[in-house]
């Protein structure tokens, strides 16, 4: 794995001097086919468990003071480009900037079903692939900053968007001459290599870092917003809800809350460069939310409770072969859950630093109140409804 | 488990699974009566649509049959807990696809098909990995596209931070949705599920590339009147954040404030005419009280003389006093005199004679427009029985008229009555357009002396009338039967200007046009985005100013609740970063972000406070030591505080 990563960190630095010689959007195109290919030859190598910190050499000094391509007319410090605006953050972070006033231009797949609500909401909308690096200069133009929220789905291989597509990404952010890089990544990513998508979040903090390019890293434990589909939903369906019996402990923030938190470091000048970590204001386990759940709920849920010792055999299994390594991936964090991590960080600091009151963060137990108080309500007024079609029938 | 409930938690929460979707689509319909009593669970979900009566005794035994199986398969239950999900699972999509075929007993055929059976131990399969790798995860959410909606929908809902209440059922008309603070208006009315319709001159493809896709556009001009209907219709609210390309003339008043005026206009009509299809009158339009339009609407008013002094020394000191209120040849109803008694006063009277079925509760003020030599009067309302007037009680609240003549607004009103002639006029009737031309011209000319004093409009709330005894209750306006309008010499205050020292304070002249009563209303009709005038290059300042002035008396007169922002020269940067302060009596010199500017207006929607103020507001600042005049109010935008209500509750009503 190590090996892999360490190849393809490599390729970027290499081909900077590529990059450096024209800034055609050719040359990019060339750039990714040739990464392509060399990822393709490694990762069939790839399900070695070879687990170390690799040595990254990519400096990205290769684009020395960043080349405006439109000296002529100046970038609206209000214009900015989010990347992953249709994920569960992206969205929030769309919102919480066209609230503030911003011109939000959100970086989105091409596919059959536009992300219509973002239209709806007043962003623009631009396609482009993060796997296909031809496609990204044109988006970048006359943007202040960039946020990228994107991760990719669980469906596809995880180093084509998380890396390659990180990669080209900054290196574009770099040429083009983008003002501020907002990268968001996971709490305690440096401490679990084994976990590829930890480890490659962690590679492109580093990579982030080297490319000279003006930039916050945000480090995310846990989304509130998670927790509704894998818990609260189930509980109300009645239906059963699987859990581990892991120790881990998280500490859930809201969406809303990270956006808000976002846009004040990102204004805030002092913050440029540096690593933030935003966790909720207190850790929870698994078997910590169901109760609460089933507390806010009032009724009981039928939990099942998987131990992590036989995720972790599953994950030990489907390494054995090669067809499974995408699921040994995708189980990979039951790594860091059978460890005894806890999640949260100190907040105090950041708060001060940021100039907010801790008292502004949602709590977990307010979040899913409010969640469970409406939705009661909503059914109650369904339920009424429905009966009284009954009669009427 | 209640099928209620069952079947519409699907609905709500956007399910995750193929399954659970399948089964909302057969769980919907389930109104028909349940023929089981004891498998009631399984009846609802299997009940198709199509199902007919003879079928039902074939469906029982189907019934039955599953019942026999899920029986067994109970036993199993006890094994394992993985086990047992997955039976559940199976029992599920067991439901859901024996449902989706036509009638039951084909269903039960399916059980023994082996693709079937194939086809659902891999759905089962699917949902357990699902399950099971998801335990995975930390903070990724998995999702499908599929749920999108359903998603959306649940944080469009409750979940929002920024969902208003009263959002839904309001219609906004944004007026000048393209310019800087109109965008973010737009946005953020989108954001908080009001419907939008947007007023554009121009609707290429530009400008609807700059709208969110859901708002209603509409083109038409503020400047003309007749494309305003389509625009108003439906609307109950219009924020408008037009302003004039360019600082000529012309434009000025066309946007600034003929534009304002042109829309106050059509949405009082449309309010109007939504008021007649109820048989009802407009809770927008003003109460006629009097009319000076002839000499016969003076018919019924009083002139009366009196003295706060009741001894006879004072007698010694009486220089005599005089009032007549009567209609000038120029078409004005004039109350004019003197007062040179010590302690005396003169006063205009009448009765109130309202039209049937309307009475002054349900109107918060009175409106005069008014012009004159700048004296104050104060205004008297009696209450109480009207046959006996020794039994009413006073009130009496203060107002104070300016001085000052406008010719040239009227001037340009006239000019662009000829340029809108001539271009009608086609090439035969070029002749006579040069002789229209001529007599227009010869007017002005003549209407220098016919021009009438500058009138304006003075709004008195009835909630700043006192009672003359501080012992009385505070005025009702139910009981009002008397208007009094009284001069006397007491604190006059010398007006600067014109006149020049030699002003007796003691004379005054008072011309009036009409008095009437302004509805009350709880919300804010209109949001004008005015401006302080700091920023605008000093050549051209006075003419913007006037315009816009212009068009903000135009609204203020109109009647509808109003709120007035002045903000100080607009900066493109994001809003909600510095405290701001609202201040009125242009004293203000600090810019402000458009998006806080969109702010307000959004929230002064639905703001009571916000209701027929006009206010300057900008980014707070430290004021040069030495001139800390007035205490600022500032306040902090952010979602959570509303900043608004307590900002705008000390600011003065009615300016």
């Amino acid at each position: 794995m190590a090996s892999v990563l360490h190849a393809q960190l490599a390729t970027p630095s290499k081909l900077n001097h590529s990059w450096r010689r024209t800034l055609a959007p050719d040359s990019l195109a060339s750039t990714s086919s040739h990464s392509h290919s060399s990822s393709a030859a490694t990762t069939s190598k790839g399900g070695g468990n070879v687990v170390s910190m690799p040595i990254i050499r990519c400096n990205a000094q290769a684009a020395p003071g960043a080349v405006n391509l439109a000296p002529g007319t100046p970038v609206r410090p209000t214009s900015i480009l989010v990347v992953g605006a249709t994920g569960t953050l992206g969205r929030q972070i769309v919102r919480r900037a066209l609230d503030e006033g911003y011109d939000v231009r959100c970086l989105v797949r091409p596919r059959p079903a536009p992300a219509d609500f973002l239209r709806d909401w007043g962003a623009t909308v631009v396609n482009a692939d993060l796997s296909k690096p031809e496609t990204i200069p044109a988006t970048l133009v006359g943007i202040h900053t960039v946020i990228d929220c994107a991760t990719g789905r669980p469906e596809e291989p995880i180093k084509t968007v998380d890396w390659e597509g990180k990669v080209a990404l900054i290196q574009c952010a770099k040429a083009m001459g983008i003002q501020k890089f907002v990268f968001f990544s996971i709490h305690n990513c440096d401490k679990h290599p084994e976990v590829p998508l930890m480890e490659i979040k962690n590679c492109t903090e580093k990579f982030l870092r080297d490319s000279g390019q003006n930039h916050i890293i945000i480090r995310l434990c846990g989304f509130m917003q998670g927790l509704i589909g894998q818990y609260a939903v189930p509980i109300l369906e009645e239906k059963s809800v699987w859990g581990t019996d892991a120790p881990t402990r998280i500490a859930y923030m809201d969406t809303q809350d990270i956006a808000r938190l976002t846009f004040i470091a990102l204004r805030n000048e002092n913050v440029n460069g540096k690593l933030l970590t935003f966790a909720g204001p207190r850790a929870w386990t698994t078997q910590e939310v169901i109760t609460l759940c089933e507390r806010l709920a009032g009724q009981d849920a039928n939990v099942t409770t998987v131990p992590v010792s036989v995720l972790r055999l599953t994950r030990q299994l489907t390494r054995l072969f090669e067809w499974t390594s995408d699921v040994a991936d995708r189980l990979a964090f039951s790594e860091v859950l059978t460890s005894d991590t806890v999640f949260s960080v100190p907040m105090n600091e950041t708060y001060n630093l940021l100039g907010v009151d801790a008292k502004d963060i949602i709590s977990l137990e307010k979040y899913l109140q409010d969640y469970f108080n409406n939705i009661l309500k909503k059914l109650k007024d369904l339920k009424a409804q429905s009966k009284q079609t009954d009669i009427f029938f | 488990m209640n099928s209620a409930s069952t079947a519409l938690t699907p609905s709500i929460f956007g399910n995750n699974n193929l399954c659970n979707r399948k089964w909302r689509e057969i769980s919907l319909p389930h109104s028909s009566p349940p023929p089981g009593n004891g498998v009631r669970l399984f009846v609802t979900k299997a009940t198709s649509p199509s199902s007919s009566a003879p079928e039902t005794d074939k469906k029982k035994k189907g019934q039955l049959k599953r019942k026999n199986k899920n029986k067994e398969k109970d036993d199993e239950k006890q094994d394992e807990d993985k086990i047992q999900a997955s039976i559940q699972q199976q029992q599920q999509t067991d439901l859901s696809s024996s449902t989706s075929s036509v009638s039951a007993i084909k269903s039960t055929l399916d059980d023994v098909n082996p693709v079937g059976l194939g086809r659902r131990s891999r759905q089962i399969f699917d949902e357990v990995w699902r399950k099971f790798s998801g335990l995975g995860q930390i903070s990724r959410t998995t999702r499908t596209e599929d749920d999108e909606s359903g998603l959306l929908m649940r944080e469009g809902g409750p979940m929002c931070e920024f969902a208003i209440p009263g959002a839904q059922n309001t219609t906004v008309l944004v007026v000048g949705a393209t310019s800087r603070v109109g965008r973010i208006v737009v946005r953020k009315l989108m954001l908080r599920g009001y419907t939008v319709k947007a007023l554009v001159r121009k609707a290429d493809q530009e400008v609807v590339d700059m709208l969110p896709t859901s708002v209603d556009i509409v083109t038409g001009d503020v400047g003309e009147s007749s494309t305003l209907k389509a625009a108003i219709e439906g609307c109950n609210k219009i924020i408008y954040c037009a302003t004039a390309r360019s600082s000529i003339t012309g434009d000025l008043n066309r946007v600034d404030h003929l534009g304002v005026y042109n829309l106050t206009k059509a949405f009082q009509d449309y309010n109007n005419e939504l008021a007649q299809l109820r048989a009802g009158k407009s809770s927008k339009s003003k109460l006629l009280i009097a009319k000076f339009k002839s000499a016969d609407s003076l018919n019924g008013w009083e002139v009366r003389q009196g003295t706060y002094f009741q001894d006879l020394v004072v007698a010694k000191y009486d220089g005599g006093m005089d009032a007549k209120f009567e209609f000038t040849e120029d078409g004005d109803a004039v109350f004019s005199g003197y007062v040179f008694t010590r302690g005396g006063y003169v006063e205009l009277s009448k009765k109130l004679s309202l039209p049937l079925g309307s009475t002054l509760d349900r109107y918060e003020g009175l409106v005069f427009s008014v012009g004159g030599n700048g004296r104050s009067y104060v205004v008297i309302l009696e209450t109480g029985p009207s046959a006996d007037t020794s039994q009413s009680t006073m009130y009496f609240a203060r107002i104070s008229t300016k001085i000052g003549f406008c010719r040239v607004s009227l001037l340009t009103l006239s000019k662009g009555k000829q340029n809108s002639g001539a271009t009608k006029i086609s090439f035969y009737m070029f002749i006579c357009t040069i002789f229209v031309l001529i007599t227009f011209s010869l007017q002005i000319k003549n209407m220098h002396v016919l021009i009438p004093p500058f009138l304006y409009q003075v709004r008195v709330p009835f909630s700043s009338f006192r009672p003359v005894k501080p012992d009385d209750p505070p005025l009702d306006p139910f009981l009002v039967h008397t208007l009094t309008i009284r001069f006397e010499p007491r604190r006059q205050k010398p007006i600067e200007g014109p006149t020049g020292p030699k002003q007796d304070l003691r004379s005054f002249q008072l011309i009036l046009e009409y008095v009437k009563a302004l509805p009350t209303g709880q919300e804010t009709d209109f949001i004008l985005v005015s401006c302080t005038g700091s920023g605008i290059e000093p050549s051209r300042r006075e003419q913007v100013l006037k315009a816009k002035k212009a068009g903000e008396d135009s609204l203020r007169r109109s009647g509808l609740g109003y709120t007035i922002i002045r903000p100080g020269p607009l900066v493109e940067e994001p809003g909600g970063q510095r405290a701001l302060i609202f201040d009125q009596g242009n004293r203000i010199s600090q810019g402000i972000s458009c998006a806080d500017v969109a702010d307000i207006c959004v929230k002064a929607l639905h703001d009571s406070t916000a209701r027929n103020k006009s206010f300057d507001v900008c980014y707070e600042y430290v004021a040069e030591p030495g001139k800390e005049l007035y205490e600022l109010v500032a306040h902090l935008p952010d979602k959570a505080n509303n900043y608004l209500t307590p900002a705008l509750s000390v600011l003065e009503k009615n300016t």
